[in-house]
């Protein structure tokens, strides 16, 4: 039994601490905000990862990754989400797109996609939540009506991230009404430039990019942009969002948080109330705890067990995110509320206060980790 | 990262545990606060298994070992001072206690006892007789000479967290013990384990116990490569979060339990009765986190951004 990330992940986490602070500005708080900056940065970032094979380090060479180790991803993971992923809207492209079309893409839908997103050029978004299908996704219904060699889509999409950035989507809609629920689904690979698909952003507490809604009226789709087979969207959808199991590394970032707010609090530190450096002791034993979840989690790969520890490991970190909010906010008292360059650490603390409400509900609400947790646990009762 | 235990140490805790259990379990801790005898059973069953063969001080794999022995004794409740007895010093007992309330855990046994305090102040220990508590049964108050030197530093913290070990025992049999529960009993015409608040709450309680468990063999497994500042902060940590987390889900188990938790012949109540010396004792959780306050702005709470996490 031992905890060592091995010397390989160790010197990444290194190299890309160095990568970060020789690129990215200080206060630097993610794309997703007003100044378009920002998303130059990330966009510059990204590029370089990639001419380092660090952008899609997880992925085997042939596609253009790094194919680094399960350990190395993990320090990526961490550092970037530590350092309010420098990555910006990449993420998604990197993470679950591309592995889905390694698994289920045509030998076309390779060769045009996967090289474009390991180097860093093109943002996708996910076309799956409508007004009435979140969790539940596959009740979904936005139509794709044949038409041709193709389909007609038709529906609305919402909450999509980084819509308005994104060139490409996957996107869901029901094929088939009349199949069974599991077989209802496919997913399609659509430019967002297509006519037809309008996106409105929605004016959000998280900030600006976070959510969208797209509208699609009659957007054309051809067969050859189907991902997977007709009517196997669900399935595929599971097992793709499956390649994100362990999540984000929240952890990192209330950690490195806390740790900058401990500086620049210096000797101040040792006058806040008890009370609250109790909390602060706590909060630092729970996202050790909430780390060595996410380690376990990864640990165990494809062991059968996986999914439920990584469903512990979800509910553990994304507690804690809240926790840690709540924690600084106290800490600030009155400047609590304070955003923009002059608040407290360049804004982070109010930042990551308004992110981290999302925390329990984006990417599988914390219901729903806690049923697959129950289910490991107690059986299929219910 | 290797985050399951060696396969030889899953085996002895296998072992162990079938041994434990076939002592009787919770319900001959039970039987133990009202004959002696149970008590010597426990001392041989812990020899047989070669308990007091194991150096802990020097062997990280014996360490190990009495690590997941104690996670047995803690999951049956065995009413016995092992981990005193696998930390003993010249063939006394070593008892962790809180001068302000000495209070020796089985301290009417026979045989040579000695104390330390949480700093590693050590004391002649004179326990007086049982009281028969509900609440940590075993509990002999005790009266304690001026201070007498002191212990190693790592023995208060092997101390503390082979008694975490015992809570995380406890915790995961208690667990255990509500999963099976509320699998079986059933209300409004179907079992409880179908009824949504309990299966979050089960959640909730399993997540606990995950986190605990994953802290507890992380804690073991560097004891001996950290840091003496850091080995204690760790051990710190690990009783506290031991201390919190048994407290969530022994309530998870009553809660559940409803009232057949409560009574004896349940083995929730004699986990809770028999654990609580260990969760309040030597000092409270509140007063483990006051000790490690120093620790946040000394580094000793190692974070991804301030201690070997980050070298690596």
């Amino acid at each position: 039994m031992d905890y060592d990330l091995g010397t390989d992940a160790v010197e990444l986490r290194k190299r890309l601490r160095a990568l970060i602070s020789t690129h990215i500005p200080e206060g630097f708080l993610g794309a997703c905000t007003d100044d378009p900056r920002d998303l130059a940065t990330t966009e510059s970032f990204c590029k370089m990862l990639a001419s380092d094979g660090l952008l899609a380090l997880a992925w085997p060479k042939e596609h253009g990754g790094g194919g680094g180790s399960v350990w190395q991803q993990t320090v990526l993971r961490e550092e970037m989400w530590a350092h309010h992923e420098p990555r910006g809207a990449q993420y998604m492209g990197v993470n679950w797109v591309g592995p889905a079309l390694m698994r289920y893409g045509t030998a076309e839908q390779k060769a045009r996609h996967l090289s474009a997103i390991a180097g860093g050029e093109v943002i996708w978004c996910q076309g799956f939540s409508e007004p009435e299908a979140g969790t539940d996704l596959a009740s979904l219904r936005t139509r794709a009506i044949p038409d041709g060699d193709g389909w007609r889509i038709t529906g609305q999409k919402v909450w999509t991230s980084y819509a308005r950035m994104a060139s490409w989507c996957v996107l869901a809609a029901c094929t088939d009404p009349n199949a069974p629920k599991p077989q209802r689904l496919s997913l399609f690979l659509v430019p967002m430039d297509r006519p037809g698909i309008t996106v409105r952003p929605i004016r959000s507490m998280l900030g600006p990019h976070h959510l969208n809604e797209v509208f699609l009226d009659g957007v054309e789709v051809f067969s050859d942009e189907v991902l997977g087979e007709v009517g196997d969207g669900w399935r595929v959808m599971r097992e793709a969002l499956a390649f994100e199991r362990v999540g984000i590394a929240r952890y990192a970032r209330c950690e490195s948080l806390l740790d900058r707010m401990q500086a620049e609090l210096g000797d101040d530190w040792d006058r806040l109330p008890e009370a609250i450096r109790t909390r602060w002791v706590r909060a630092l034993i729970d996202l050790r705890v909430a780390r060595l979840l996410a380690y376990r989690a990864v640990s165990l790969q494809d062991d059968r067990s996986a999914g439920a520890a990584a469903s512990a490991a979800r509910i553990a970190t994304t507690t804690c995110d809240q926790q840690v909010a709540e924690l600084l906010f106290d800490v600030l008292g009155p400047s609590a509320l304070d955003s923009g360059p002059s608040a407290a650490l360049h804004g982070a603390v109010e930042d990551h206060w308004r992110y981290a409400q999302a925390a329990t509900v984006a990417s599988g609400t914390i219901e729903v980790q806690r049923m697959l947790v129950a289910r490991e646990t107690l059986g299929d009762h219910a | 990262m290797k985050t399951a235990l060696p396969e030889d140490i899953a085996d002895f805790a296998a072992i162990a545990t079938k041994r434990l259990v076939r002592l009787g379990g919770p319900q001959a801790a039970l039987r133990a606060e009202t004959d002696d005898q149970l008590r010597q059973d426990a001392r041989t069953a812990l020899s047989d298994l070669g308990a007091f063969d194991l150096d802990v001080r020097s062997s990280s794999e014996d360490l190990l070992a009495a690590a997941v022995l104690c996670q047995a004794a803690g999951a049956t409740a065995l009413p016995y001072p092992l981990v005193e007895e696998l930390l003993a010093v010249d063939g006394a007992r070593l008892a962790l206690v809180n001068p302000e309330a000495p209070r020796v855990d089985h301290g009417d046994l026979a045989g040579n006892w000695i104390a330390a305090d949480l700093d590693g102040t050590r004391y002649q220990v004179q326990p007086s007789s049982r009281t028969s508590a509900k609440l940590g049964p075993f509990l002999v108050p005790a009266t304690l000479s001026q201070p007498d030197g002191t212990v190693p530093a790592v023995d208060v913290d092997l101390h503390l967290t082979l008694g975490s070990w015992r809570i995380v025992g406890a915790v995961q049999q208690c667990l255990e013990i509500t999963r099976q529960h509320v699998v079986a009993r059933k209300q409004f015409g179907k079992p409880l384990a179908e009824f949504q608040a309990v299966r979050f709450t089960i959640a909730d309680a399993s997540v606990a116990a995950r986190g605990l468990y994953e802290l507890a063999k992380y804690t073991i497994s560097r004891v001996e490569s950290s840091p003496a500042q850091i080995r204690s902060a760790d051990a710190l940590i690990l009783r506290l979060k031991a201390a919190d987390t048994a407290r969530q889900v022994l309530r998870t188990a009553h809660q559940l339990l409803g009232a057949l938790g409560f009574c004896d012949e349940s083995d929730i109540s004699v986990l809770d009765r028999h654990t609580q010396s260990l969760i309040r004792l030597p000092v409270s959780a509140e007063v483990l986190a006051m000790r490690l306050l120093p620790g946040v702005r000394g580094g000793q709470l190692e974070t991804l951004f301030s201690g070997p996490v980050s070298r690596g």
